[in-house]
């Protein structure tokens, strides 16, 4: 690394020095959008030319002065471009230059040099042209839009809509059927208990755009059905780029205040990561802690009691503005070397810091009662504070590149880093006269740091062979990401009228908890594409195949605070409670583990996926594109973990050692057909079969308590009941068709239309024998399929009044309508609660699938006064995110009406300096959960108002 | 360049294939004691077995009497467990169609209670049953002991066969031995007799601890009597439906609940007491689904708190009950009689302020002037059969092997 960055230093010195400037642009094929390679690009009235390389483009050193250039090619009408200002030691980047086919104009097309540039047409392009119905968003548009990270630029995309603030859906299919990627390879999840990836650690400023592949073509992952993301790092830029940029963000709630919660922490807290304070104390992952019982000395004992962090509190302090930085640093360089290599080079860093704080939050737990003609639910446990957390996001890119004309080499290295700490407050109302609640009222404190990071490593090549037609892209990744949650502390106290104490049977005794996820993914994948002629028309024929390894460690660790002897009344001070004369041998405080070693909270998977694929891309009859290809993937998923029975020393326990517990090989066979009804309109069919596979998790005997919402978690492997411990992947058949207008300046109109159909879905089923516990297991469930319709209208506003020119809509659409089989047990469990009146059926909507998502923009935009402006508009219908279970109803996340508005003037004369100016949730709407029953007041499962938020940002290029 | 980058890559993988790799703990085996006397257990018992009065018995787990099994225990056995919280809690589960013959006698108790106790078989056939290095008020070293039947519970689930089962609390629903109830009231699951349970009931995840004596779905020919429960984290005995009657209990400084029953319990607890629990002396609920049983709890003595006077001179509960003194349900069908409740009481030691519709009082007395008896209602009138006055009315003569009775803390009562 350190060789390569010297080379180059000097390299950049060598250049510096050169009196020449440079023209660059990218020469692209306007009717299909591929690049054309071998174009030949001169300077006219010079000496001056090149030919453009694999990516199409060029680079051309000259002296300064104005001049024109001509690129022709056969087959093609020739392109002059006039104007083209050259200064010495700059660059003039022209950016996509479409060459026209030769047969509608004869005639030379002259443009100038400024007139060019676009980057979302560019997009609109790959989207017309591409095999597969994709959609996807811009750098350029998530700078309108004013998004921080990817999980928000994605809501702009047609059909995608946001769970959780950090996961994606598309077409409001669950998480399991969405697939995220980052530059084509797969990178390993951050949350214990989803299939997908947390798009919140994305930084906008590090990405180039989105692109949502909505249907399976045979070169793509077979195990995606909503749709597979794909997130580009920025790539290298044409001229040299020097920007920084600084932001700050206001919401009266969160930001300046002096109720803002959070806790002391570590000194490292502002960089994302923990410095040890909440390390767990040194022996307290052995067998045998220290504790008044286990044969320990007293000193020994009371040192490792004050071995864990003191602070169990939340405190009070005043917030500061969220601010966020990025810089980038960008070039590329022509190589005085024989064959004109190009060298590019990429750095960029940002850091956010963002508070949040809801004065109001609420989780609810209702419950039907048992007399089926009283409809009102009841309440068995309420809990309601106020929440704080403060989230750091420092991303890092670093990338360079090697260019010859046929031969391109990328290096890309990628560190995320982001430390979310929260701190709340919570008064817990349990209702004793609700089933199974003992009753009670206690004052919780819960502090929690999350720690994630992502640290991605990619290789790549690109080869073109001469002009025989054939490609070749290679790639190899690593990636490593860890989520820890060190040290989650819950300090309940009990509240009676006669005292204030730990009730184990009430609020419980406080308790501390460490959970750590790693995982690594490997990746190989080689495409390669051989061009054709097939009855005169192009045609590709691609093949290649991929390996993916990957491999998951899990570990949660409890410990709980013990009182030898005695009732200990305290005042409900939390940082009270861990001081000297409170702890063993002093006072009766200790800690006791909740961990078997070997311990059924821990795991270990591996994965280990190899795809083959072939796939003919071809007009069989005129004006019919057909894309046919089939894929094959050799699954292996093995497991290392046990159950509580095995862990507790019972040989007649369950007990994996690396066993393999998938093996599959699947075929995936997919048909894409594009007939092009006219020069701007496609009409688009599609069939596919994709798979969604069990998580690591899922295939195993893990029993994991989940601490945030003391839900547990059981592997599928365990036979109970009528489940046999056969856990399946579940195989879709996907049918599409969409039908496409293309308009001039990136303007479109399209109605998509789908149907998917499920064989064995896996869904998170809550056991009912479980009456006093909330436990869970995967298993396959009936079947379910789903019908949808997408429409996307992307408008200028000038076919009203010609004043409108500036101002254009966009819009889109999705409506879908899904169906699942119950199973028996959910179907009787269903009945058994039948309210009077009521008709239950044995069939429901798909758990997590929205009804319908909207996103609505009206933007403005004027090249000329440096203006781009927005109001954009996004919401999904209510959707099932619970499924219930008898005594406990279906809770439904309600629509939240996000409306947002941007704001957008460059200044300066070369439109350098850039001034923000953002509105976020301007209707002040509340995110919020119910629970619903028939007839029955809803009632509140989660509620929070993130409140009116704005911001203001200066960015500049230097 | 390109072959050294490629280098460098598969270097950097390298490196995290090892960072992965190693393990920051390793396991180190609990190490298992060579005394012949001492058995440690950590497997469940599938086929009939003995225990011996004159070793010590270790649940090393959660050690379950499978169905089908019997296991007896024999006069004066002492049974250790090994400490933990969580998933780690031991217990002795005795599963449905399981039998557990534990019939201690005054004489030779069989006691249940923690590793940590340094209490020796040969010190109970001595004649003393009483911990030597642990105090009474030291809880949630080990689960506890839970015996589950076939007899009908009202909760509100069914499964294919139309017969009401669940899981019982403190057991993951993936250890099927976990399952309780059904439909033979008459189920026997053996005799208990003579046993003290001592310094258990730790917690494996809100609102899931173990009790000192779990009683699920238990049918009416289990013999279970001369029962003390002391220093349990959790309840002291809980109920959850069946039809079992229990006899001649003590439940000495519960760190919940003392008496709690649930999903319609069908039989009757007589002559008992109940001392200084933490949370409410008595938490009775009614059904959870359609089947309603009437439950009978007759004869006891209950100590809510023991007070002081601090410097003002106010009364100041040292250790009792923070929660309710009788707390049920609206729908809780109950015969409570003769039982007294000794004083003083603090303010917000009440009687449940619910609608009283299916619950029967008879001779209750409260240990408070009669004036202020209406102020220990939280309804703010005083039930019929509930009256201010009288005396401690269980009979402890049978009770003198217990720990509570040697320790002094039946007392005047």
């Amino acid at each position: 690394m350190r060789q390569l960055l010297t080379i180059l230093f000097v390299l950049t010195a060598l250049f510096a020095t050169a009196q020449n400037g440079t023209i660059r642009g990218t020469v692209i094929e306007d009717e299909s959008g591929f690049t054309v390679i071998g174009a030949n690009v001169l300077v006219k009235d010079s000496d001056r030319g090149t030919v453009t390389d694999l990516d199409g483009q060029f680079s051309i050193s000259i002296a300064p002065g104005t001049y024109s250039i001509q690129i022709s090619y056969i087959g093609f009408q020739t392109l002059t471009v006039s104007d083209v200002e050259v200064v010495a030691g700059e660059v003039n980047a022209l950016g996509e230059i479409r060459l026209g086919d030769d047969t509608k104009q004869l005639q030379e097309v002259v443009v100038t040099g400024k007139a060019i540039r676009t980057t979302e047409a560019a997009l609109m392009t790959i989207k017309k042209k591409a095999p597969a119905m994709l959609d996807g968003i811009s750098s350029a548009r998530m700078q309108l839009t004013g998004d921080a990270t990817a999980v928000e630029a994605a809501k702009r995309v047609t059909g995608v809509s946001i769970e959780g603030g950090k996961y994606v859906y598309v077409r409001g299919l669950g998480d399991r059927y969405s697939k995220t990627t980052l530059n084509g390879v797969d990178i390993p999840g951050l949350d214990p208990d989803r299939n997908t990836i947390q798009m919140d650690i994305f930084p906008t400023s590090l990405i180039d755009n989105l692109v949502v592949s909505k249907n399976f073509t045979a070169d793509m992952p077979a195990d995606f059905t909503g749709g597979l993301l794909n997130i580009e790092t920025k790539d290298f830029p044409e001229e040299k780029l020097v920007s920084a940029s600084v932001s700050l963000g206001y919401n009266p709630q969160m930001n300046l205040t002096n109720d803002f919660l959070t806790y002391d922490g570590g000194d490292t807290d502002f960089l994302g990561f923990d410095d040890g304070s909440r390390a767990l104390p040194n022996g307290a992952g052995s067998a045998n802690i220290p504790t008044p019982i286990s044969g320990n000395s007293s000193e020994e004992v009371g040192r490792f009691i004050r071995s864990f962090n003191p602070e169990l509190g939340a405190r009070r302090e005043t917030s500061f503005l969220d601010y966020s930085a990025s810089v980038s640093l960008a070039n590329q360089l022509t190589l005085d070397n024989e064959k004109e290599g190009k060298l590019g080079y990429i750095l960029s860093l940002s850091y956010r810091n963002d508070y949040t704080y809801y004065d109001d939050v609420f989780y609810g737990e209702y419950q039907r009662v048992t007399d089926p003609a009283d409809y009102e639910l009841i309440y068995a446990n309420d809990q309601f504070g106020q929440l704080g957390e403060q989230s750091i996001l420092i991303g890092g890119l670093a990338g360079l590149a090697y260019k010859t004309q046929y031969s391109k080499y990328r290096l890309t290295a990628m560190r995320l880093q982001n430390g979310e700490k929260r701190a709340g407050q919570f008064v817990i109302d349990n209702n004793g006269d609700a089933i199974g609640q003992s009753g009670f009222i206690a004052l919780s404190d819960n502090l929690e740091y999350n720690q994630r990071s992502l640290t991605n490593f990619l290789l790549n090549g690109t080869h073109v062979l001469g002009d025989k037609g054939w490609e070749v892209d290679w790639r190899t990744a690593a990636t490593l990401s860890t989520s820890d949650d060190p040290d989650i502390r819950k300090t309940a106290f009990t509240v009676s009228p006669v005292d204030t104490n730990f009730v184990a049977g009430a609020g419980g005794n406080p308790s501390r908890i460490w959970r750590y996820l790693d995982e690594v993914n490997l990746v190989g994948k080689v495409d390669v594409t051989k061009q054709y002629t097939f009855r005169g028309e192009d045609a590709r024929f691609k093949f290649g195949g991929a390996y993916t390894f990957k491999e998951r460690d899990y570990e949660i660790l409890f410990y709980d605070i013990q009182f030898f002897g005695g009732s200990t009344s305290f005042d409900p001070i939390p940082n009270d409670v861990l001081v000297n004369e409170n702890l063993f041998p002093t006072g009766n405080i200790y800690y006791q583990s909740g961990n078997n070693i070997p311990n059924p909270n821990q795991y270990n998977s591996t994965v280990s996926n190899t795809g083959l694929y072939v796939s003919n891309e071809a007009d069989l009859f005129p004006g019919l594109k057909t894309i046919i290809g089939v894929r094959a993937e050799n699954y292996v998923q093995r497991h290392t973990g046990r159950d509580q029975r095995f862990s507790s020393g019972d040989p007649g326990g369950n007990n994996l050692e690396n066993e393999t517990v998938l093996d599959d090989l699947d075929f995936f066979p997919s048909v894409n057909l594009i007939y092009s009804i006219q020069e701007e309109q496609n009409l688009r069919a599609a069939y596919s079969r994709t798979i969604a596979r069990p998580s690591f998790k899922e295939l195993s005997f893990a029993q994991i308590l989940d601490p945030v919402t003391n839900r547990i978690f059981n592997g599928s492997l365990f036979s109970l009941g009528n489940w046999d411990g056969n856990l399946v992947a579940t195989r879709i058949d996907n049918i599409d068709l969409r039908w496409e207008l293309f308009m001039e300046g990136g303007q479109i109109f399209s109605i998509s239309g789908f149907y998917k159909r499920f064989d064995q879905p896996i869904e998170l089923v809550r056991l009912p024998q479980a009456a006093t516990s909330a436990e869970f297991q995967p298993r396959n469930v009936g079947d379910g399929q789903l019908f949808g319709l997408e429409f996307e209208v992307r408008k200028s506003l000038n076919f009203i009044s010609p004043a409108l020119t500036d101002f254009s809509f966009s819009g889109n659409v999705t409506v879908v309508e899904s169906q699942i089989d119950m199973t028996d047990a959910e179907f009787n469990n269903r009945q058994l609660f039948e309210r009077e009146g009521q008709t239950i059926e044995n069939t429901r909507q798909m758990a997590g699938q929205a009804p319908y998502v909207i996103n609505a923009g009206l933007t403005y935009g004027n090249r000329d006064k440096g203006i781009d402006a927005g109001l954009f508009y996004n919401v999904k219908g209510e959707t099932l995110q619970i499924v219930g279970t008898g005594l406990y109803p279906d809770v439904y996340f309600q629509p939240f009406h996000s409306l947002n508005f941007s704001f957008n003037k460059k200044l300066g004369a070369e439109q350098n300096t850039s001034l923000d100016f953002g509105v976020n949730n301007i209707l002040n709407d509340e995110v919020e959960s119910f629970y619903q029953s028939f007839e029955a007041t809803p009632q509140v499962f989660n509620r929070v108002n993130p409140g009116v938020s704005v911001s203001v940002g200066i960015s500049h290029k230097f | 360049m390109n072959f050294r980058l490629l280098a460098m890559l598969f270097v950097v993988s390298a490196l995290f294939f090892t960072a992965c790799g190693e393990d920051e703990d390793p396991v180190t085996p609990t190490p298992e004691p060579v005394d012949e006397s001492t058995i440690i257990l950590r497997e469940n018992i599938t086929s009939d077995a003995t225990w011996e009065s004159d070793k010590i018995y270790v649940l090393g787990s959660r050690i379950t009497v499978e169905s089908g099994a019997t296991l007896t225990i024999q006069p004066g056995t002492v049974i250790k467990a090994e400490a933990g919280t969580g998933a780690n809690a031991t217990a002795l589960l005795v599963a449905r169609g399981g039998t557990l013959i534990a019939e201690g006698t005054a004489d030779a108790p069989i006691i249940f209670t923690s590793i940590a106790d340094e209490i020796t078989p040969e010190q109970v056939a001595g004649g003393d049953f009483a911990s030597p290095n642990l105090d009474p008020d030291i809880n949630g070293l080990w689960g506890g002991v839970i015996v589950l039947g076939n007899a009908t519970i009202s909760a509100s689930n069914d499964n294919d066969e139309d017969l009401s089962e669940v899981q019982i609390e403190g057991i993951p629903s993936t250890d099927t031995n976990g399952l309780y109830g059904g439909n033979d009231d008459g189920d026997n699951s053996g005799v208990i007799s003579h046993i003290s349970i001592r310094h258990g009931g730790a917690n494996i995840g809100a609102g899931n601890e173990i009790n000192g004596l779990t009683l699920g779905g238990v049918g009416s020919a289990t013999t279970i009597n001369n029962v003390e429960v002391v220093a349990n984290q959790d309840d002291g005995i809980e109920w959850f439906g069946g039809t079992v009657d229990v006899n001649n209990v003590v439940v000495w400084n519960a760190g919940d609940d003392a008496i709690d029953t649930d999903q319609s319990w069908g039989g009757t607890l007589d002559n008992f007491f109940v001392v200084t629990p933490i949370g409410s002396c008595f938490e009775l609920d009614g059904p959870e689904g359609s089947y309603v049983a009437r439950q009978t709890i007759k004869n006891g003595t209950v100590v809510a708190g023991i007070f002081e006077l601090n410097e003002d001179d106010e009364l100041e509960l040292v250790t009792g009950a923070t929660g309710l003194l009788i707390d049920t349900d609206e729908n809780t069908p109950l015969d409570m009689s003769n039982v007294h409740f000794v004083g003083p009481f603090v303010d917000g030691q009440d009687v449940t302020d619910d609608e009283l519709q299916n619950t029967t009082f008879t001779d209750i007395t409260f240990d408070i002037d009669p004036a202020n008896l209406v102020d220990l209602m939280e309804k703010g009138e005083v039930p019929a059969g509930i009256s201010a006055g009288g005396a401690p009315v269980a009979d402890k003569s049978g009770l003198g092997w217990t720990w509570a009775s040697i320790r002094g803390g039946l007392d005047g009562l």
